[in-house]
């Protein structure tokens, strides 16, 4: 776990997770994170299905062309604050897809960051740790307020 | 579901029908495992005004399952290669048949199947957006996979100058 | 007296492209009437990446790591298919003992795939207890690939040639306890989906795809086998080992004797094909015989025979989801593919979707699509415009109209 959390989560956290074009392989290690044998819900971490309700967004795949203003309207549809963890080796440099005509761009040029989780795909227990790290970021917003 | 066909025969009742319109007939046989089973594949090359009747009399000998159609860029011309498969429903008999149609690159345009298939339908429309050819009464005459604002006249799949030299972008490269 | 004039129209809803239930984001534009869906239409291509372009510049050894990526779930079905294409091209001969491990990767596979699409059409009906019971047996089954390959979803381990790692005397403990662990399960998996009254009242005779609409449209993969066709790539073609092997076609009336081509339907088909794949997989354990592994172990030798190489090849392999077909041309002298085509399985199984969904109502939306194994759940904003009132139900709402449906059918 990251330094500097006290023993108890102040809040729970609300996930939300968008599919931009990617392979699905880190989708499923998502889910995964939540299921019996790594277990997130003990935390309180709960995956929602509307990007009203969520205080972190989970991004995953090479933005298509198709997907980029898409995901641009879920980011501003979040309340603040929020977090953004980028999921997955496609979304940080693009990996295997470095090269296409229907990409554009790292999911850094399209939204604000502020998680890179690395891995193709990266392992539950990865973005577990990604999700503590956006959790302490969001307590110092908080704290700074 | 299907009798069994063995390859030769399929051969001869294309043969019969169509006698000089059918060029370099080739059948491939492969053997797999310990038992060393066979498993036989068909490919030959059709004249382009033979394509529609070729269609119909494959359907009167056994349903086909269509499993995809591919393209090359040869230059002068563009051929489209149809991957049938017959027999399935019998164990071990089934035979792959891959058919190629030559189009020249100054009329790109060959009929649609869609009437004896109608699950060519997503297969034909790729091969529009991709290759440039034009499908003669497909239903359905919309872009599949690229988006909608993507350039007119472009066309990813081909080696030339309608092809994609400069619309790339590298997602990997450092912003100075 | 005001005279009231009522038109009766119908609407059309959108849904997706991020939308529950779907392999990649999908567009369907639904025009409804009432509750009843009237016609549907199907918009693709928001994963396009462009890959078949992509492959113009690496040799086919690289392209085997692009290969994987194309699809997350049925990471090894790809890499198969392609090596299957190229192997056909250049004439390479492969090792029986490879094809065996082959044989042992695949259909490892297809258990992890067909556990998770059990627990994302549980998740669908409303059943979330059941997702984590299947996910967890799906965890045993990942420990074993990670145990034989090392890693848990893209594993690497086909080659041209042959395949990369081997099961040696030692791993065979391990290898049995775990086959055990599934076996010992399934038959608690199987009580859970098929002897539930809610999943029969869900699923019977829902989102039909009759024999003849399977036929025309070219449908590949459980959802045809479902509904009496008889197309398995492993059986009507002997490649890998299956010619050794005791494989015959799944349809629904070795379980219960008759054919409807519903949704409860292909539920039986996957739970069967589960139970297959783990006896194949101890078929092979018991008949593989020993030798090399790969035709030609350095990778540099193999390029430079790839390059030499020139021909066409067509190979096909039995994903879980259905048929995959893989087109390759080499040319002489030159290190990339003159062209490759690849066609996954769902693209055939997309056209299928416009029948099932005809005549069905929107609360039966997502357990249709979900029943041709697409994929995962992103999310969805369904938009209902009804003269000047705007009603959006997200992703919450369309699940809650589910589960909601449930229960009033419990009720009765």
């Amino acid at each position: 776990m990251a330094k500097g959390l006290p023993k108890s989560f102040k809040k729970a956290l609300w996930v939300y997770h968008c599919n931009s074009g990617s392979c699905n392989g880190c989708d499923i290690e998502i889910i995964a994170a939540l299921c019996p044998r790594y277990d997130v819900e003990r935390f309180g971490i709960k995956l929602v299905g509307t990007p009203r309700h969520a205080d972190v967004l989970l991004v995953t795949g090479p933005v298509t062309r198709q997907m980029a203003d898409k995901v641009k309207r879920i980011y501003e549809q979040m309340p603040d604050p929020k977090a953004v963890i980028c999921v997955g080796n496609c979304g940080n440099t693009g990996d295997v897809f470095y090269e296409s005509y229907n990409l554009v761009g790292p999911i850094n040029e399209i939204i604000p960051v502020d998680v890179h989780v690395v891995g193709c795909p990266p392992r539950p227990e990865a973005i577990i740790n990604a999700v503590a790290k956006a959790w302490t970021k969001l307590e110092t917003l908080e704290a700074k307020k | 579901m299907s009798k069994k066909l063995s390859p030769e025969e399929i051969v001869k009742y294309f043969k019969d029908e169509f006698k000089t319109k059918i060029k370099d007939v080739q059948v491939r046989k492969k053997s797999a495992g310990s038992k060393k089973k066979e498993s036989y594949s068909i490919w030959m090359n059709i004249d382009k005004s033979i394509f529609k009747p070729f269609v119909k009399h494959l359907c009167d000998l056994q349903f086909p399952h269509l499993a995809v159609t591919s393209g090359n860029d040869l230059g002068k011309t563009i051929e489209l290669i149809y991957h049938f498969t017959l027999g399935y429903g019998t164990r071990f008999g089934e035979i792959v048949l891959n058919v190629s149609v030559e189009l020249p690159k100054s009329k790109p345009e060959i009929e649609t199947i869609c009437d004896y298939i109608p699950g060519a339908l997503v297969t034909e429309r790729e091969k529009q957006e991709m290759l440039g050819v034009k499908i003669v009464g497909i239903p359905d005459t919309r872009r599949l996979f690229l988006p909608d604002d993507f350039p007119e006249g472009v066309y990813p799949w081909r080696r030339d100058e309608t092809g994609l030299e400069k619309l790339y972008k590298n997602l990997h490269e450092v912003k100075k | 007296m005001k005279q009231k004039t009522t038109t009766k129209t119908s609407y059309h809803i959108p849904i997706g492209p991020i939308h529950p239930a779907l392999k990649e984001p999908v567009y369907f534009e639904f025009e409804i009437d009432g509750e009843r869906i009237v016609d549907v239409d199907v918009k693709l291509g928001h994963v396009h990446r462009g890959i078949e372009w992509a492959s113009r510049k690496r040799n086919p050894i690289q392209i085997l790591y692009l290969a994987e990526r194309v699809c997350g779930i049925c990471s090894y079905s790809h890499p198969a298919a392609f090596t299957l294409a190229v192997e056909d091209a250049a004439g390479i001969e492969i090792p029986e003992r490879a094809e065996y491990l082959r044989v042992i990767q695949g259909e490892l596979e297809r258990i992890c795939s067909h556990t998770l699409w059990a627990g994302v059409a549980a998740h669908e009906i409303g059943f979330d207890t059941v997702l984590y019971f299947t996910w967890e047996i799906r965890e045993r089954a990942l420990d074993l690939t990670e145990y034989l390959t090392g890693n848990r979803v893209t594993k690497a381990i086909m080659t041209i040639g042959g395949i990369r790692r081997d099961i040696t005397k030692d791993m065979l403990p391990t290898v049995t306890k775990h086959l055990n662990y599934l076996k010992d399960n399934f038959e608690k998996l199987r009580h859970a989906f098929l002897d539930d009254k809610t999943v029969k009242i869900r699923s019977q005779n829902v989102g039909i795809l009759t024999k003849e609409d399977a036929l025309k449209l070219c449908a590949v993969g459980p959802t045809t086998r479902a509904s009496g066709v008889k197309k398995d790539v492993r059986v009507d073609t002997s490649y890998f080992a299956y010619g050794d092997l005791d494989v015959d076609y799944m349809t629904p009336d070795v379980l219960t004797g008759e054919i409807n081509g519903d949704v409860y339907d292909r539920i039986i088909v996957r739970l069967l094909e589960v139970k297959q794949s783990i006896d194949l997989i101890e078929q092979c354990l018991d008949k593989m015989p020993s030798g090399d592994i790969i035709a030609e172990p350095k990778p540099a030798k193999l390029l430079s025979q790839l390059k030499k190489a020139s021909g066409e090849g067509v190979g096909r392999h039995e994903a879980p989801r259905g048929e995959v077909i893989h087109y390759v041309k080499l040319n002489e002298n030159e290190d990339a593919p003159y062209t490759w085509k690849i066609r996954a399985p769902t693209y055939n199984n997309i056209l299928p979707w416009i029948p099932m969904l005809k005549g069905e109502q929107i609360a039966d939306i997502p357990i249709v699509a979900a029943s041709t194994d697409p994929c995962m759940s992103c999310t969805n904003r369904v938009a209902i415009v009804q003269d000047n009132n705007k009603y959006e139900l997200t992703k919450e709402e369309l699940h809650r109209l589910s589960i909601e449906k449930t229960r009033r059918l419990m009720k009765q």
